[in-house]
């Protein structure tokens, strides 16, 4: 009698087993790292790199305020906000700028042939196939003074000097929508893919415009694609640091750069921990509303 | 809607003149001449493949046609976009928007006309009473039974009050007890809203039963339009009689003709009086066609009959058909009506005598 007990719980004991293996993964690449990275910033800087295990919150206290050198008065300095402001910004113009070119593309893709779909897909996975460093110095050569789209508009006489684009805001943008773009195509695509285009003919046959039928009808529907493409773009420029070295000509700092020079040459460890924790925070507030929204979405 | 139910009145709703249709090379739909009047409920009745959608969907406007013209009244719509004809579909999928409620599926079509919130309420609430929905207009669609999703999608056709509206085969996911009920409610449904119905099936038996009258299709062409009655006693040939319910066909040669009859000699020697169809051939080899139930059964021998051996007696509660063939092996179908006398049907392996009573077998143009 009590061995179907025995046995399920047998069972359930031996299940917990086989999650072992996935609990530290998770563990070790996941959440070690983060409570590292955590820690470092509540700590104080060595000279040389690293960190003196000594409780501190500098890090942070200086991500808003600049210590006076001489009386050690805290004074509030808005440049490392701004830098962060500035993220947001064109992480959230690259958002925008990816779904609106984006959607179109998915659409297309979606309404081709079944057997031609593929191949679309295929295209437009072929930029992942060559380093993002290569691609993002390629855009370099295409958008430089010198490059090929000035050449081409000085030859048609368009323009009489080169026009300057490279180490811009817009040729930041450009060189983050480059890189993301097909991470909004693809769950775009996907969800588009599933949707039954006869409900856009009933649409349609009942007195709705084509732009209503898009607006009331395909988009809903492909709403969950949308939003993931969203976050799929979105989240990873707050960590784009190649792009904007290199295209904005590190003139133009955005928050990963930002990170990565305190790591670097000046030596702050848990100056860039606590911008990468409070980047965290940013991010996952972001996912959690994403996912409210989401929900909202899939319960009508 | 004003604009749209003015031209109701003037003669036919729908006017498909000469309509051809060709995807590429093949013609989906060849010369379609069609005439359909206002409050009727018309039948397109074909084989799978005949061009039935096709029609609907020149109708509806998802398509335009090769040649032809589509009158609604005395309106050319042949190139209006489906958006701007007041005929509304009921399709074979459903295709109801699975993100909304039913509420908002059926006073969709209203939305996108502007009318007025308050105004659409009273008509969603309307309809959803005469599909029998009540309450349920803040369910979601997709969590409705098939015959329920099946009702909200016609409520959604309805609810425009659209001057035609087009089914097509909208019965043929439901199982048979709901497929009877709801073709009981699409003829209440009709009757009630006084809308214009084009409903296409391949099921013979639907049509002959629901339609105040049919076209018989094949391969893109219409065969005959007339009411049940017409198609079944009169069939216009060869295939519309094969196709509605079930036939006999009997070769012989055509001896002499008088008017609309002649008299046939069967390949057994037996000779039959046989109505003759206009179109039909005047003289040489010819092929009569008879309706199971109309043959008689007689002793073998008996005068002016032919005789059959019993294959096989299949019972069917309310009659019996009865399986034969001819001396040259010709299968001929009879089918009785069971009485309460429980009279004898004939024994599997019997010589029976078959009669063909004047006037129930007729000659066909092929
Ligand atoms: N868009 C199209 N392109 C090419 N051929 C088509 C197209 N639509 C229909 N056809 C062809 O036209 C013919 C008629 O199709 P249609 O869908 O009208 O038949 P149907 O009578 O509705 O058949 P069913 O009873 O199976 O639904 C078919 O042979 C079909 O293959
Ligand atoms: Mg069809």
């Amino acid at each position: 009698m009590a061995t179907d007990v025995d046995i399920a719980e047998a069972q359930l004991s031996h299940k917990r087993w086989l999650t072992a293996p996935a609990l530290l993964c998770i563990t070790l690449f996941g959440m070690v790292p983060l409570i590292t990275v955590m820690s470092y910033s509540l700590m104080q800087p060595s000279e040389y790199g690293g960190v003196v295990p000594k409780f501190s919150p500098d890090a942070y206290i200086s991500l808003l305020f600049q210590r006076d050198v001489f009386d050690d008065a805290l004074t509030f300095s808005p440049d490392y906000l701004i830098i962060f402001a500035r993220t947001v910004a064109f992480g959230a113009a690259t958002t925008l700028l990816c779904l609106l070119i984006g959607f179109p593309t998915a659409y297309f893709m979606a309404t081709r042939s079944p057997d031609t779909r593929n191949r679309w897909v295929l295209l437009i996975t072929i930029p992942f196939w060559s380093n993002l460093l290569v691609r993002t110095i390629a855009i370099m050569f295409i958008i430089r003074d010198e490059g090929l789209i000035n050449m081409i508009m000085l030859s048609l006489d368009l323009i009489n000097a080169p026009v300057g684009i490279i180490f811009t805001d817009f040729a930041i943008v450009l060189g983050l929508i480059y890189s993301f773009l097909p991470f909004m195509i693809l769950p775009i695509y996907a969800a588009l893919e599933k949707v039954d285009f006869r409900l856009a003919e009933a649409g349609f046959d009942l007195y709705a415009s084509r732009f209503q039928v898009l607006w009331r009808i395909i988009i809903p529907l492909a709403m969950p694609g949308i939003i993931t493409g969203c976050v799929l773009v979105f989240i990873p420029t707050f960590g784009a640091y190649v792009t904007p070295l290199l295209l904005g000509g590190g003139r133009h700092m955005m928050i990963g750069d930002l990170i990565a020079l305190q790591f670097g040459s000046s030596r702050n460890w848990p100056l860039g921990s606590a911008f990468a924790t409070v980047l965290m925070g940013f991010v996952l507030l972001a996912l959690y509303i994403q996912a409210r929204k989401a929900m909202g979405v899939s319960h009508g | 809607m004003t604009e749209f139910q003015s031209s109701a009145t003037s003669g036919s709703a729908v006017d498909m003149l000469g309509i051809v249709k060709d995807f590429d090379t093949f013609r989906a739909v060849d010369d379609v001449t069609l005439k359909i009047q206002p409050n009727e409920f018309f039948t397109l009745l074909g084989p799978s493949g005949c061009g039935k959608t096709t029609l609907l969907r020149l109708m509806a406007g998802f398509e335009t046609p090769t040649t032809g013209s589509i009158l609604l009244g005395t309106k050319d719509i042949s190139r209006l976009p489906p958006n701007h004809r007041p005929i509304n579909t009921v399709f074979q999928s459903y295709a109801l928007f699975p993100h909304m409620t039913v509420a908002e599926n059926i006073g969709f079509g209203l939305k996108m006309l502007g009318r007025s919130r308050s105004e659409i309420k009273v008509t969603v609430d309307e309809m959803l009473r005469l599909v029998r929905l009540e309450g349920r207009g803040d369910s979601l669609v997709t969590r409705l039974s098939g015959g329920q999703q099946q009702r909200v999608a016609l409520a959604r056709g309805l609810a425009p009050r659209p001057q035609i509206l087009l089914l097509d085969e909208p019965l043929s996911a439901l199982d048979l007890k709901l497929r009877q009920s709801m073709q009981i409610e699409l003829k209440r449904l009709q009757a009630e809203t006084g809308i214009t119905f084009v409903f296409v099936t391949h099921d013979q038996e639907e049509a002959l039963t629901m339609s105040d009258r049919i076209a018989v299709m094949n391969a893109g062409k219409v065969l005959q339009v007339g009411s049940s009655r017409d198609i079944y006693e009169h069939p216009a040939d060869r295939f519309v009689a094969g196709f509605i319910g079930e036939t006999n066909f009997l070769q012989g040669d055509l001896e002499a003709v008088d008017g609309m009859s002649g008299t046939v000699r069967l390949k057994n020697g037996v000779r039959v009086s046989a109505g003759l169809s206009e179109e039909a051939p005047r003289h040489g080899a010819i092929t009569i066609v008879i309706r199971p139930e109309h043959i008689e059964i007689t002793d073998v021998g008996a005068a002016g009959s032919i005789a059959a051996t019993v294959a096989t007696v299949v019972y069917f509660g309310t009659d019996t058909h009865i399986h034969t063939h001819l001396a040259d092996g010709t299968p001929v179908i009879i089918r009785q009506q069971n009485r309460r006398d429980g009279s004898r049907a004939p024994q599997t392996n019997a010589l029976i005598g078959l009669v063909l009573p004047l006037g129930a077998s007729q000659v066909l143009r092929d």
